[in-house]
Parts: structure tokens; sequence; C-alpha cells
């Protein structure tokens, strides 16, 4: 990893989307043990991978890692915090009017 | 049985074509049904420093920690989150059109609210190797997709799919610092809990009031909420230094970040208050008071909401945001500053209020009472 250079890798994973009453969600889960650090930027290959109301799907796909410059990190690291509010929830979206 | 398709779940124009609902559409609903919006869910995703969340050690409240943990196991909501008799009709068509955006913005946000939790508490389970915290992630990623999957079929009723076909899209980490996920997470839980929680024994007294089904169903799923606060709670009392010293001043500007963004949020939401029969100012105070007593378990401040400068600082920063979104709409960057800086007037003037110290009790547990 360079001080501003971007370096890419790719890293088979498997994707799970679940679109069940019981259980609305979407998980990626590498298998090769490649690990996200701040400021990386994930994007799992292919056409989108679509659950069907009602339905789980899992399916293994190739997801592309764009790991951050050490800089990025950095920067990342120490502003990161700053989003906190993106935690919190609300409700409603910060929209003034609708 | 296996649901019928829809066009809302199609991938591609073809599919949606040949959805079953698709076919010989000849009345408003079937129209309503065909026009389903697609909404994309943009959760966010997280990194933090799984290794000093790895080295937490719950011995200190070891005997709170597994009956919390053994309550959530036990899993007393399993079955709450059906729709039953009690799911009555709801006329989307004759809903009121302003109501109705508000309304949908209140699922939309809070799907993608419960997702979000979702996601991030399913990546410490997967990153975390102490099986203490794991468990509890498990538990709470289990809560939180539950919920969302919940809301999802209250849009679809409405006419609303979401997307998750996000992960394909490219997405970036961020990064908070442990500490700063206890402090925010802890304060939405709880004031989740307060906010469903009001609204609930509002409508229980005035049922004429209640426009939708879905907060019937509230009390249940804010016990959910409740728990995670409780859970983040004990997790902050492992580590005396969390809640004492200069991390005191971090927990003032979390409530006051926390309990101002919510006044500000409610207040752009007026025909979804006016609906319910609820005032915001009086929501606000309430949920407040809710919040600041049970956040006494482990933070040693809470914020004078009673204090003279209190309830005119939230509305000066409530019309500096609303005169902020005008300027720039408009695109005058000079409205635009001096609405920007009166909003960061308006909070250092929340900010300076001196809080209430009071004394953290030794032992943590609470349960829902309100």
């Amino acid at each position: 990893m360079g001080w501003l250079t971007k370096d890419f890798e790719t890293a088979p994973c498997e994707v799970e989307v679940s679109h069940r009453f019981d259980s609305l969600h979407a998980h990626v889960k590498f298998l090769n043990g490649a690990v996200i650090n701040p400021g990386d930027e994930v994007q799992v290959q292919g056409p989108p991978v679509m659950a069907p109301y009602g339905e789980i799907v899992r399916e293994q796909r190739i997801a592309r890692i764009t790991r951050a410059s050490k800089l990025e990190q950095l920067w990342t690291r120490m502003t990161g915090d700053f989003e906190f509010m993106e935690l919190c929830e609300f409700s409603f979206s910060e929209e003034v009017a609708l | 049985m296996k649901d019928m398709t829809h066009s809302a779940d199609a991938a591609t124009v073809e599919e949606a074509l040949a959805a079953d609902n698709h076919q010989g559409i000849v009345d408003s609903e079937g129209a309503t049904a065909l026009a389903m919006q697609n909404t994309l869910l943009t959760p966010r995703f997280y990194t933090t420093d799984f290794d000093e969340m790895d080295a937490i050690d719950v011995s200190p409240v070891r005997k709170d920690w597994d009956t919390l943990i053994d309550q959530m196991k036990s899993d007393p909501n399993k079955g709450h989150f059906k729709k039953n008799e009690d799911w009555d009709h709801v006329d989307w068509d004759g809903m009121e059109p302003k109501l109705k955006r508000e309304f949908i913005d209140f699922l939309v946000s809070s799907c993608t609210a419960e997702f979000s939790g979702c996601v991030l508490y399913k990546e410490m389970k997967r990153r975390g190797n102490n099986e203490d915290i794991v468990t509890l992630f498990q538990l709470m990623a289990r809560d939180e997709a539950r919920h969302a999957g919940f809301i999802n079929d209250a849009l679809r009723e409405a006419g609303i799919a979401v997307n998750l076909g996000f992960l394909t899209q490219k997405k970036k980490y961020t990064y908070f610092r442990p500490k700063f996920i206890y402090y925010a997470t802890y304060l939405s839980e709880k004031i989740g809990y307060a906010r469903y929680i009001t609204i609930y024994r509002h409508l229980e007294a005035n049922p004429e009031l209640r426009f939708h089904p879905i907060f019937k169903w509230f009390r249940e799923w804010c016990n959910d909420e409740f728990s995670h606060g409780e859970a983040f709670a004990l997790l902050m009392k492992t580590d005396p230094k969390l809640t004492s010293g200069v991390n005191v001043l971090w927990i003032k500007f979390f409530l006051t970040a926390v309990y101002s963004t919510m006044y500000v949020r409610d207040h752009q939401r007026p025909a979804f208050h006016a609906a319910l029969g609820v005032d915001p100012d009086w929501y606000a105070h309430e949920v407040f008071t809710k919040t600041s007593t049970i956040s006494k378990q482990v933070f040693p401040i809470t914020l004078d909401i009673d204090h003279p400068r209190w309830q005119p600082g939230l509305v000066a920063l409530q019309r500096a945001n609303a005169d902020l979104d005008r300027a720039k709409k408009a695109g005058n960057p000079i409205k635009r500053l001096t609405a920007s800086m009166r909003a960061a007037a308006a909070f250092v003037g929340l900010l300076t209020i001196p809080a209430i110290k009071h004394q953290v009790p030794a032992s943590t547990r609470l349960e829902p009472a309100y």
C-alpha cells in the first residue's frame, strides 16, 4: 500500500440477500479471509443480486476491493467519527421538505 | 406457498411485464401495483477497531450480561412480528397526499436504519473473536433484520418495493472508534424506545388517531430497542474510563446532537404529527425526559432540558436549518452562509447550557417501564 496510490484486488465472496418477511438483510462474506480497512471500497461484480419477495438468495461472486492509499486510510480514521450521526435513527430522512 | 411474482421484484423490464400482477390490470389498485416505486436501500458501511472490541471483558458485569443475553436468546418477540387480525386495512388511496409522503418517508427511513444496524452488527459479529461480543451482535442483527422485514412488508402494501441491489454498487467503508459506536448506538436505541413508546401510549389513549396498524406493533418493537440499549450500557460499564473525564464532554456532545437532530427532523414532518394528534414540541420534551431518565443508568450527566435557553435554542436551530434549505434550493450563497452560521451558533448555544450531574448506580440494568 502506497501513501498516495490505490491498490486493487479481487476476492471470492458469498453474497446472501434475504427478502423475507422475517428477515430483510444483505451481507457479503469474503471467502479468502480478505479484511476491509477504513477507506477501502468494495464492489461485488456482476448483475445486482435480486431476491424475489419471500426468498433468500445465496450466490458465490467475485468482489473487487479498492484499497485506500495510506493517506486516505489515515484521513478516514481521523474524520470518520464526524459522521457518527449516521449511526443514529431518527425515523425521518434529513430532507427538510418532501 | 410460493408468493406470486410481482413487477416490483423484477430485475428487468421483461420480467416485470411477465409478473403476475401485470395481467389484465383495469382497476386503480392494479394500476398502483404496476406503478410500484422502486426504492434502493442505501445502507452505510463501517469499520471500527475490532481488536479493541475483542479485548472487552464483560466479567465486571457478568451476572447482568448473562441475564440479558439469555433473555435475548429466548427471543420473546419471535412470534410478534407477524401480521394478524389486528393488521387492519390501510386506505392508501384515501390518505391525504402530504401525510402519505411523510409517512412513507418514515417507513423508508426506519427500514433503512434497521437495515444499516443489521449490516453494522453483522460485520462486528463476523470480525470479532470474543464469544460474548459475537453472541450479542448476532442477536441484535437478528432483531434489526426482523424489524426491517416487517417495515418492508408495510411498504409493499403502500406500493413501494425496496431494492437490495446495492451490493453490486461501489461502497466505501468509513471508520468509527468503538466508543463513538457505543455512545451513538446506545442513545439511538434508547431514544428510539422513548419515541416509539410515547406514540404507542398516546395512541392507546386515542385509538381513533391511529391511521396505520403498524403503530400497534410499536411496544414490542421498542422493547427490542430497549434491550439493545441495555447491552450497550453494560459494554460501557465494563470500562469506567468511557463515562468519565474528557469522555463526559463527548457524552454531552452526543446527547445535544441527538436531541437537537430529533427536534429538527420531527418539525420537518408536520402532517405526520398532526395526523397522530401529537404536538412535536410536547413530543420532543416527553421523549427527552424519558431518555434522560433512562440514560442516568450509565451517563453521569443529563441535559438540562428545562433550562430557559434550551427550547429557544432548538427553535433557532430548526429555523436556521429550514432557511439553509431554502437558500440551498434558491442557490443563494450569502443566505446559505448566514443560515449555516446561525445554525452553528444555535448548536453551540445548546451545547454550552450547563449539564446536570448525578451519581450513576452500580448496576445498570433496567426494564422497560413506560
